[in-house]
C-alpha cells in the first residue's frame, strides 16, 4: 500500500472514531485540524535537535514522520489519555516527576 | 513612599476578613468591596520603587555603625550582605504586574456585584484573599515566603471554584487539591534542599552564593532542588501534564471567578518563573527544559481545546496553551525574549478576561455552555458580539491589538536567537488559536439559532459590557502604544540578566 | 550511635515514599488525604532535620557563652520558622479537603476514588 492511500484512509477512519454527534462534520473538521497540528508541530519541534547533531536530527525527524503517518487517528489516542480522570493525571504526573529528577540528577552529573 | 509597599498586600487581606465578618450586610458588603477595588489600583501607581524590609531588618551592608563593631570575619564575608528577614522588592515590573492584575481583580469583582442581586461576601473575600496572595508572590523576594502565599493562593482558588453552581465542581476542586497537595511539598522539599546547601531563602543571598562560587552550583543537591522546584512550578502554573487540571479548573468557576483564576495562575507562572531564572540560570539546558514543557504545553492544550465542545473548557485549554508563549519566551533567555514574555503575559491576562467574561454573558443568558446547543445570538446583541470577536483577534495576534505586538515581539526574538523553527510553531499555534476561537464564535453567534434554545435572562448586566469595554480598551491602547508598558519590563529584565 | 540527623533525614524521605505510594494507589479518598498528609509531613521533618546539629544547644545566646562557642555549636533557628508556617498550611489545605471529601461522600454515597474521581465527562 502506497503512503498516499494510507493517508486517506486513516482520514476517512476518523468518522468511525469520533463521538456520533448531530454536528459530526464539525467535530471531524476539528479533529482533523487538531491531528495536522500535532503532525506539523512536533516535526517542526524536532528540526530544532539540529542544534546537538546533524544526523541524530535526520533520523529521528524521519522516524517520527514514518511513526506519525503509520499511526494516523492520534487525535483520539491523545483525547482519550488526557481525559478527567484522577488516575490518568496522577499517572503523567508521577510520570514526568520521575524522568524529570531523573534526567536532571543523573544527567548533568559531572 | 516606600511604605506603600506592604500596603499592596495588607489592604485586601483587612478588605477580606472585614467583608467576611459583615457577611449578612449586602450593601455593606457592595459598597465596601467595591471601594476596595478602586483602591487598589491605585497603591501601586502611588508607590515608589524600592526594597521593604520587614521587621526593619536591613542587611548588615546597609549599617555601617553596627557593621564596623562586627569582627572581620562577619564583616567581610558574604553574611554581611544577607538579608535577615522578608523582604519585599518593588520595581517596575512589579509596578505595571501589580497595576493591570488590580485593575483585572476590580473589574472582576465589579462584574461580581452587577451580576448577582446579593453580593456573597465570602466569594468576595476569596477573590481578595487570591489577590493578596498573588501580589505577596510578586513583591516577595524570599522564595519560601513565595511557597506559602502560593499555597494560600491554592485555597482561595479552590474556594472560588466551589462557589460557581457547576455540578463537577466538587470533583475537580478535590482533584486539583490532591495533584496541588503532591506538587507542593514536592516544591516545598526543592525549597529545603535550596537552604541546606545555602542557609538562606532569599533569592537575591542565594544568587549571590551561587555567582561567586560560594557552592558548587554543578553539586547534585543544586540539580536536585532545580529539578524538584521546577516540578512544583510546572505544577503552579498547569504546563504538562497538569494542563488538564487546569483547564478544568478554569472551566468549573464563575465566568468572572475564572477571569480571575487566569489572571493569578498567569502572575503565579511569572513571579515562580523569574525566580527559577535568577537562580538556577547557571544550571545547564534550563532553557531547554523549560521550552519542551512550554511547547508540550501549547500542543497538547490546542489540540484539546479545538476538540472541545464546552466553550468554558475550550478557554480554559486556550487560557493554558497561551501560557506556553511565556515560557518560550524565558526559556529563549535574551533580553529581547524575556521582555516579550513579560508582555505576553500581562496581554494574556487582560484578553483571557475579556474572553471569559464575554462568554460568560452567554451562559448568564442561556444558561448553557454546550456549544452544540446554541446559536444565532448574534441578533440578541451584536455588539457584545463585536467585543468578544476583538477579544478573539487580540488572543490569536491581529494587528493592531496587544496579542499582536508581544507574539511578534517573540517571534522576532527566536528568529534572531537562531531558532527559526519556534517561530515558525508560534506562529502555527496562533493560527489554530483562531481557528479555535472562530469555531465557538461561529457555534455560539453566527449558525442559524436552534429551536430548542432557551434564553431565560434577555437583559445581559450592564456592569459586564462595561467591564469588556474597558477591557478591550486597554487592549488597544496597549497595542498602539506597546512601550507603555515594554519600557518598564525591558528596565527591570536588564536588572536580570 | 545512630546519627540523628540521618535517622530523621531517613525517615523524612521515607514518609514522602509512603505518602505517594498511599496517595496513588490507595482508593479511598481519605486514606488518600492521610497519604497527602504523610507527604506535607516529609516534607516538613526534612526542613526540621537540616536544622539540627550533633550536640547542639538551643539558639538563645546567654551570658557565658563566647560568640565564636555558640556559632559553632548552637542549631540553625530559621528552619524551626519556616516548618511552622509550613505546617499552618498543611493544616489548612488538609481541612479543606477533608470537607470536599465530606461533600462528596453525602452526593455519592460512597468514598472510592474510581466512582468519584472517575472520568464521568465523556
Amino acid at each position: 500500500m502506497d503512503l498516499y492511500t494510507m493517508i486517506c484512509d486513516s482520514i476517512r477512519g476518523f468518522k468511525s472514531n469520533i463521538r456520533k454527534d448531530p454536528i459530526t462534520n464539525q467535530n471531524v473538521s476539528s479533529a482533523m485540524a487538531a491531528e495536522l497540528t500535532i503532525v506539523s508541530t512536533v516535526l517542526t519541534a524536532a528540526i530544532m535537535l539540529r542544534h546537538l547533531n546533524v544526523v541524530l536530527t535526520i533520523l529521528i525527524v524521519l522516524g517520527l514522520v514514518l511513526y506519525l503517518i503509520t499511526g494516523m487517528p492520534l487525535i483520539s489516542k491523545f483525547k482519550r489519555e488526557q481525559s478527567d480522570s484522577l488516575n490518568k493525571m496522577m499517572f503523567y504526573m508521577i510520570l514526568t516527576l520521575g524522568i524529570l529528577v531523573t534526567s536532571i540528577y543523573w544527567g548533568f552529573k559531572p | 513612599m516606600n511604605d506603600l509597599i506592604p500596603l499592596m498586600v495588607i489592604v485586601p487581606i483587612i478588605a477580606a476578613i472585614l467583608l467576611n465578618l459583615f457577611i449578612k450586610y449586602n450593601t455593606t458588603i457592595k459598597i465596601l468591596s467595591f471601594l476596595v477595588a478602586i483602591v487598589l489600583p491605585i497603591i501601586p501607581i502611588l508607590s515608589n520603587y524600592g526594597l521593604h524590609y520587614f521587621g526593619g531588618h536591613a542587611p548588615l551592608m546597609d549599617n555601617g555603625t553596627l557593621l564596623n563593631s562586627l569582627p572581620s570575619y562577619i564583616s567581610d564575608g558574604p553574611l554581611s550582605t544577607f538579608h535577615i528577614g522578608i523582604t519585599y522588592s518593588f520595581e517596575s515590573l512589579q509596578k505595571i504586574l501589580i497595576f493591570f492584575l488590580f485593575v483585572v481583580g476590580f473589574l472582576c469583582i465589579f462584574t461580581t456585584i452587577g451580576e448577582r442581586k446579593r453580593t456573597p461576601g465570602s466569594y468576595m473575600f476569596l477573590m481578595l484573599m487570591g489577590l493578596a496572595a498573588v501580589t505577596a508572590m510578586l513583591l516577595s523576594d524570599d522564595i519560601f515566603h513565595m511557597y506559602i502565599f502560593f499555597e494560600i493562593a491554592v485555597v482561595a482558588q479552590v474556594g472560588i471554584i466551589l462557589a460557581s453552581t457547576d455540578n463537577q465542581r466538587y470533583e475537580i476542586a478535590m482533584k486539583y487539591m490532591i495533584l496541588g497537595s503532591i506538587g507542593g511539598p514536592i516544591l516545598l522539599t526543592g525549597i529545603g534542599f535550596l537552604l541546606g546547601l545555602v542557609g538562606s531563602v532569599n533569592i537575591t543571598d542565594i544568587v549571590y552564593v551561587v555567582r561567586n562560587g560560594l557552592v558548587n552550583a554543578n553539586s547534585p543537591v543544586f540539580l536536585f532542588s532545580f529539578g524538584l522546584i521546577f516540578f512544583g512550578w510546572l505544577y503552579s502554573v498547569g504546563l504538562p501534564p497538569f494542563h488538564t487540571i487546569k483547564s478544568a479548573v478554569y472551566s468549573k468557576a464563575v465566568p468572572s471567578g475564572s477571569a480571575l483564576l487566569q489572571a493569578l495562575s498567569v502572575v503565579i507562572f511569572i513571579s515562580l518563573g523569574i525566580a527559577i531564572f535568577r537562580i538556577y540560570s547557571s544550571v545547564p539546558f534550563i532553557g531547554v527544559f523549560i521550552i519542551f514543557f512550554s511547547l508540550c504545553g501549547m500542543i497538547l492544550s490546542l489540540t484539546m481545546a479545538i476538540m472541545e465542545n464546552d466553550f468554558k473548557r475550550m478557554i480554559g485549554f486556550l487560557a493554558v496553551g497561551e501560557l506556553g508563549y511565556i515560557g518560550l519566551g524565558f526559556g529563549l533567555g535574551t533580553k529581547l525574549s524575556l521582555t516579550a514574555a513579560l508582555f505576553q503575559g500581562l496581554n494574556e491576562m487582560i484578553i483571557t478576561a475579556t474572553l471569559f467574561i464575554g462568554f460568560g454573558v452567554v451562559l448568564y443568558m442561556t444558561k448553557t455552555s454546550d456549544i452544540t446547543k446554541l446559536g444565532g445570538l448574534i441578533e440578541k446583541n451584536p455588539k457584545i458580539a463585536i467585543i468578544v470577536l476583538l477579544g478573539g483577534f487580540a488572543m490569536a495576534g491581529v494587528p493592531p491589538l496587544n496579542g499582536f505586538q508581544s507574539k511578534l515581539m517573540l517571534v522576532q526574538s527566536a528568529l534572531s536567537d537562531n531558532f527559526p523553527e519556534l517561530a515558525v510553531i508560534m506562529i502555527l499555534i496562533s493560527i489554530v488559536t483562531f481557528m479555535t476561537f472562530i469555531k465557538a464564535f461561529h457555534s455560539v453567534y453566527l449558525k442559524p439559532k436552534p429551536k430548542n434554545l432557551v434564553i431565560e435572562n434577555s437583559d445581559v448586566p450592564r456592569s459586564s459590557v462595561l467591564v469588556m469595554v474597558v477591557l478591550i480598551a486597554i487592549c488597544i491602547v496597549l497595542g498602539v502604544v506597546p512601550t507603555l508598558v515594554t519600557d518598564g519590563f525591558s528596565g527591570f529584565v536588564g536588572g536580570l540578566i | 550511635m545512630i546519627d540523628t540527623q540521618l535517622a530523621a533525614l531517613l525517615s523524612s524521605g521515607s514518609f514522602i515514599i509512603i505518602g505517594l505510594y498511599a496517595a496513588v494507589f490507595i482508593d479511598n479518598i481519605i486514606k488518600k488525604i492521610i497519604g497527602l498528609s504523610f507527604i506535607e509531613e516529609g516534607a516538613n521533618m526534612f526542613l526540621i532535620a537540616l536544622a539540627y546539629r550533633t550536640d547542639g544547644v538551643v539558639p538563645i545566646f546567654l551570658p557565658g557563652m563566647t560568640p565564636e562557642w555558640f556559632a559553632s555549636n548552637s542549631a540553625y533557628p530559621l528552619p524551626h520558622a519556616l516548618v511552622l508556617t509550613s505546617i499552618v498550611i498543611g493544616a489548612s489545605t488538609l481541612a479543606v479537603m477533608l470537607a470536599i471529601a465530606m461533600v462528596l461522600y453525602r452526593k455519592h454515597g460512597s468514598l472510592s476514588a474510581s466512582v468519584i474521581l472517575g472520568d464521568k465527562h465523556e
